[in-house]
């Protein structure tokens, strides 16, 4: 599918900001399923500094710096992206959950480097006895690693209800699991939890979703959002990305933004400001699927 | 030496005259000092003959007067505290510990190979990560590991140099060699304070010092600066070289204004810098100036608030962006702390002949880390004699209980276990006589063009048990310097010369606002704190003679002045104006002493205090000196309080002598003028305008009150040799510009600061403070003051009421614009844009 994504966003200001310092991880990733074939980014007030890196996990992240009072912040980053469905190896025939997380833990493969780091507890998801105990019921003895990791999915997605109110970013893993609500964020980082609590390796996925309008209404520019998932490390294979939010594997409609351990790694806009009072935030994220 | 002065616990041998006898000989550990009972080692012959010279008596006149130099230069509390728990006082043991040259020798390569080594390890962890696709290093000590920062990966510091300075502590073990016992690099806590071991035992031991060729420190840190210079390429007069320190909140500030101080790096705080342009400023008086090198003593995660994300109030936003780019040069590179990690140097063995082709030459002290198989054995098998820590941060593990090993197969490579640590004994002096304790040396490295470079010294930490040498007990720890003897003569290059010069030349030109702002406060405390103490002083002088209170027509006037400034209590509607001496007395017992008060003496001079630490790096060595004192006065207090006044008064009067004598004649003590200026100028105009309708009833007492709270007595007398009169006292304490506490004489001094004061706009007047001081000092010197009487409630005398209350509004108004135009800082406030998806029915 080919898709023109837009995502905007807008801070306003009570009062005016002297300084404003931001972090953006909006320039969609390269993968065998994605091509990017445009991507640019329109910020106002003109920044006084920009600059633009390839951090540790292959993300293209750009800085900038307002340096002028300033009382309203808007960045808009177009985007044009071709993608198509990711191949995927058949759940039941993957190797026994034990055997993989065996593997990992000896660290003796080099073909596995790029999974370390997502092996660990992260600054915002902690790896406990609770996931484990949670994750333990998809992942009996000798299950297929994907197969088990499917179905810790649909648990998830069975068991938790979606909700806007229920999470903030700093919502912990501990927390998700004794509410059993939240968003793609959350459901993301209880999975990863899960899934690192046994050994295995599981990153963090921001990016965007297309929405699928209600038949017969036309769909509604701005109602698509940012959006996040799980990717887990198949050995020999490589990666599987699937969507806990929405009880999925990934497939062509999902567009890959950056990877990361958690959120904190990955946040699309990220910024902090001097003065400013309080501040207002918008967002809005249009998906539009373009003819081929 | 006289028997009697020679306390019980002092060891003497049969022989009756030794003081070391057989001081805790144990077999066990190996002693620094002797080969054998009564058998000195040969490096140390030298200070043991000084020693058993001076005896117990003169050597307790030593301790005592490093106590007092130790006090007066603020160093007297445990930086390595937990922050937790309340500060502890810290010891100096003025006996030193001698390393021979020879053994010196060997400490040095040891400690060079292990930086080396260190060094490589780091390059590699933040750029090609070889040795962890080797399986060199293990993936879970970088990767699972809060002290590895991601955010830092391929930022190469300049001159590839990711170990400026570097610290290691060690003892040594029983067999008579050294071992490492943890390193540091992050920022090399001790350093400030193994200098002013250094400034206080060379001083007590002068003599000896000299005559044992003791390697000097200065050159140690000379080198480091001139290797930041030139590997930074900074500017060799005047580079722009800043020490940033959490603030005097922490317990190590004074390390970090010593610091500070002794290298000439501007001392700031996180919120004095900002990052513009992917460039670091201080923000200053005049605006942003460019800095080129940061020397920190904040931890990695503390570093910069926005890149880690961390809620922190230290730290500097946009830091790592800065190192990203090379714009700065920082010590140590963020990130260094790496190096910290207590399971590293079990690896270190078999990193050091891959990456040197070396074995180790200083052994760690023996620890196995859980993370591999053979660690993981050794100490499930061995749990009872170990120590069990956490492998990645420097945290015991609490009290051994029954699940200890089920919960490290849960996360094995999560934990330490550590051999009994047993090092060496070193002669002491505790407060009785001599004693033997154990120590730990930390040694500090610094990078040079040369290689590295080891300071020739150290910090002992000593105890008198070794289980509170291991565990964090600093408050039954003491330091020690140490000596190392050097076979050739040594360079004569005196620790005090510093790199001053530079300094003060740029602290004229401008300063930070938060120093400004906090000069600016310490004036007007202290001008507060003065004014308090001669009003107190004067109403116990008044209430101390033969007359009942009730008696004594001014101590109306003087309560007045207390109950304005809630210091007192205001009595009950019925009551007496004046109350019982008994009462009385207890009101001004807690104005004096009491702490929590908020205008009581206690906390005005606790304001005067943190006020003067703020800026300890700006003042001189003997204003800090006063205010060290100051603190020693509150604390201990008097019974009598007049005598305590007069004390306070005295140290209060010597610190205001010395800023009018010895400061320049800089910015920082135009602000520190400005306060107290602006401070007496308000207490004058309140105590005029409060003596105003009391004089008609009680004319000579309150003139002559008000010339006596003013300090003008002698001046009026010898002026008008007359009988007290209310034209020419107002004239004298409101108009007389000659007079130093006359309200024109203040007026006068702010509007001179003002014309000093760094501006952007060319115009004269065009600021609303410069306005305001205009408008007062104008005003003073119109006053008319002629046709006031004290008979009379005249318009005159209206009018000057009306004036008292019109100055007292301008002055808190010029105080507020001087704030908003120099000294506000503005708060900064992170944002996230929050994820919000619509989840797909």
């Amino acid at each position: 599918m080919k898709y023109a994504i837009t995502h905007t966003t807008g801070y306003k200001y009570s009062e005016p900001a002297s300084l404003s310092q931001n972090e953006l991880f909006l320039y969609p990733r390269e993968t065998a399923q994605q091509q990017v074939l445009q991507s640019s980014l329109s910020i106002l007030p003109e920044p006084q500094y920009r600059h633009r890196r390839i951090d540790f996990f292959g993300n293209t992240v750009d800085v900038f710096m307002v340096q002028h009072p300033h009382d309203e912040l808007v960045v808009k980053a177009s985007s044009v992206v071709q993608t198509s469905v990711q191949a995927t190896p058949e759940r039941s025939a993957t190797a026994p959950w034990e055997e993989v997380a065996n593997r990992l833990a000896s660290h003796g493969q080099p073909a596995d480097f790029n999974a370390f780091p997502f092996l660990f507890a992260s600054p915002l998801i902690s790896v406990d006895p609770q996931t484990l105990s949670y994750a333990g019921v998809s992942f009996t003895p000798g299950r297929p690693v994907l197969a088990a990791a499917l179905d810790l999915m649909q648990r998830i997605y069975n068991e938790f209800s979606y909700d806007k109110t229920a999470s903030t970013i700093d919502t912990t893993v501990e927390q998700i699991l004794q509410n059993r609500k939240g968003v793609c964020q959350d459901f993301a980082h209880l999975t990863i939890s899960c899934l690192r609590s046994l050994g295995l390796a599981a990153r963090y996925v921001s990016g965007y979703l297309e929405t699928i309008p209600t038949p017969g209404k036309p769909k509604l520019i701005g109602s698509d959002a940012s959006h996040a998932w799980v990717s887990i490390f198949i050995p020999d294979f490589g990666w599987v990305d699937f969507d806990p939010t929405n009880n999925l594997v990934v497939g062509e409609s999902h567009i890959t933004l950056a990877w990361g351990r958690d959120y904190g790694d990955v946040a699309p806009v990220k910024g902090v400001v001097m003065g400013g009072g309080t501040h207002r935030l918008t967002v809005n994220v249009d998906v539009a699927a373009q003819p081929a | 030496m006289a028997e009697s002065e020679i306390s019980p616990e002092t060891s003497v041998t049969s022989d009756g005259n030794s003081l070391f006898g057989n001081a805790a000989f144990s077999a066990a550990s190996y002693h620094e000092a002797f080969s054998a009972p009564g058998q000195p080692r040969e490096h140390w012959q030298h200070l043991i003959t000084m020693l058993e010279e001076r005896g117990a008596a003169g050597l307790r006149k030593d301790n005592e007067r490093a106590r007092h130099m130790r006090q007066d230069d603020g160093a007297t509390i445990n930086p390595f505290d937990d922050p937790a728990r309340r500060s502890s006082a810290w010891d100096l043991d003025p006996v030193p510990i001698i390393i021979s040259a020879s053994e010196w020798g060997t400490l040095e390569n040891g400690i060079v190979q292990r930086v080396q080594l260190l060094e490589k390890i780091l390059a590699d962890i933040y750029g090609a990560q070889q040795l962890l696709r080797d399986g060199q290093l293990p993936v879970d000590l970088v990767f699972a590991n809060p002290n590895y920062l991601y955010s830092c990966h391929n930022i190469r510091p300049s001159g590839n140099c990711y170990l400026p300075i570097y610290s290691a502590d060690l003892y040594r073990a029983a067999d008579g060699r050294f071992r490492v016992l943890r390193d540091s690099a992050a920022y090399p806590a001790g350093l400030g304070y193994a200098l002013e071991n250094r400034i206080v035992t060379s001083r007590i031991f002068s003599e000896l010092y000299h005559r044992v060729q003791t390697h000097r420190l200065a050159p140690f840190f000379r080198a480091f600066h001139n290797a930041l210079i030139q590997r930074a390429s900074l500017g060799q007069e005047d580079p722009d070289i800043v020490l940033l320190s959490p603030g005097p909140e922490s317990h190590v500030y004074f390390e970090h204004a010593l610091l500070s101080r002794y290298l000439g790096y501007t001392l700031v705080e996180s919120q004095d810098l900002t990052v513009r342009n992917g460039k670091v400023y201080l923000k200053k008086l005049a605006g942003l100036e460019p800095v080129e090198a940061i020397f920190r003593y904040l931890s990695d995660l503390n570093s910069d608030p926005f890149a880690l994300r961390r809620e922190t109030a230290n730290g500097v936003a946009g830091l790592i962006q800065v190192c990203r780019e090379n714009n700065i040069e920082m010590i140590n590179p963020i990130g260094s702390g790496f190096v910290d990690t207590p399971a590293l140097s079990t690896i270190l063995p078999s990193l050091c002949k891959t990456l040197l082709g070396q074995d180790l030459l200083i052994e760690n002290h023996p620890a196995w880390w859980c993370g591999n198989d053979e660690g993981y054995q050794y100490v499930l098998n061995n749990l009872g004699q170990l120590t069990l820590s956490q492998a990645l941060q420097s945290v015991i593990v609490a009290e051994p209980s029954e699940n200890l090993s089920a919960r490290i197969s849960s996360a094995p490579s999560q934990y330490l276990g550590s051999a009994p640590l047993l090092p060496s004994v070193a002669p002491g002096w505790n407060n009785h006589g001599m004693s033997s304790s154990y120590s730990v040396l930390r040694l500090f490295v610094c990078a040079t063009e040369k290689g590295y470079e080891v300071m020739p010294g150290a910090l002992a930490i000593s105890a008198s048990d070794v289980g509170s040498l291991a565990v964090n007990a600093p408050e039954l720890q003491r330091s020690k310097d140490v000596w190392v003897l050097s076979d050739g003569p040594v360079e004569p290059f005196s620790l005090m010369e510093g790199f001053h010069s530079v300094d003060e030349f740029k602290r004229s030109s401008d300063l930070p606002s938060r120093v400004a702002d906090n000069l600016l406060w310490l004036g007007r405390y202290l001008e507060r704190t003065e004014g308090l103490v001669r009003l107190l002083r004067l109403i116990f002088q008044k209430i101390s003679g033969e007359d009942r209170p009730q008696h004594i027509p001014e101590l109306g006037f003087l309560l007045k002045l207390l109950r304005l400034k809630n210091i007192i209590p205001t009595p009950a509607k019925d009551a007496p104006e004046i109350p019982l001496f008994l009462e009385l007395s207890n009101h001004l017992n807690s104005a004096l002493y009491k702490r929590d008060g908020a205008e009581s003496l206690g906390s005005l001079l606790g304001n005067v205090q943190r006020a003067a630490r703020r800026v300890r790096d700006r003042l001189s060595l003997d204003s800090s000196r006063i205010i060290n004192h100051l603190e020693y006065l509150t604390d201990a207090g008097s019974a009598d309080p007049l005598e305590f006044l007069d004390e306070i008064l005295f140290a209060l009067s010597a610190f205001s002598g010395l800023a009018s004598e010895s400061m320049t004649r800089s910015l920082g003590w135009r602000f520190m003028d400005i306060g107290r200026r602006v401070e007496r100028a308000m207490q004058q105009t309140n105590v005029i305008s409060t003596a105003l309708p009391l004089i008609s009833s009680k004319p000579r007492n309150t003139l002559e009150t008000l010339l006596e709270i003013s300090d003008s007595t002698m001046t009026y007398r010898a002026r008008y040799r007359s009988a007290f009169q209310l034209a020419p006292v107002l004239d004298l304490l409101l108009a007389d510009e000659s007079n130093p506490k006359s309200l024109a004489f203040q007026l006068s001094r702010i509007a001179g600061h003002i014309e000093y004061l760094p501006r952007r706009r060319e115009r004269r007047f065009a600021y609303q403070e410069e306005r305001i001081a205009l408008k007062m000092l104008t005003g003073i010197r119109l006053l008319e003051l002629k046709e006031i009487h004290t008979r009379e409630t005249s318009n005159r005398n209206e009018e000057l009421a009306e004036f008292l209350r019109s100055m007292a509004q301008d002055l808190k108004e010029f105080s507020q614009q001087i704030t908003g135009h120099y000294l506000t800082r503005v708060p900064t406030t992170p944002h996230f844009a929050m994820i919000t998806d619509d989840r797909k029915e």
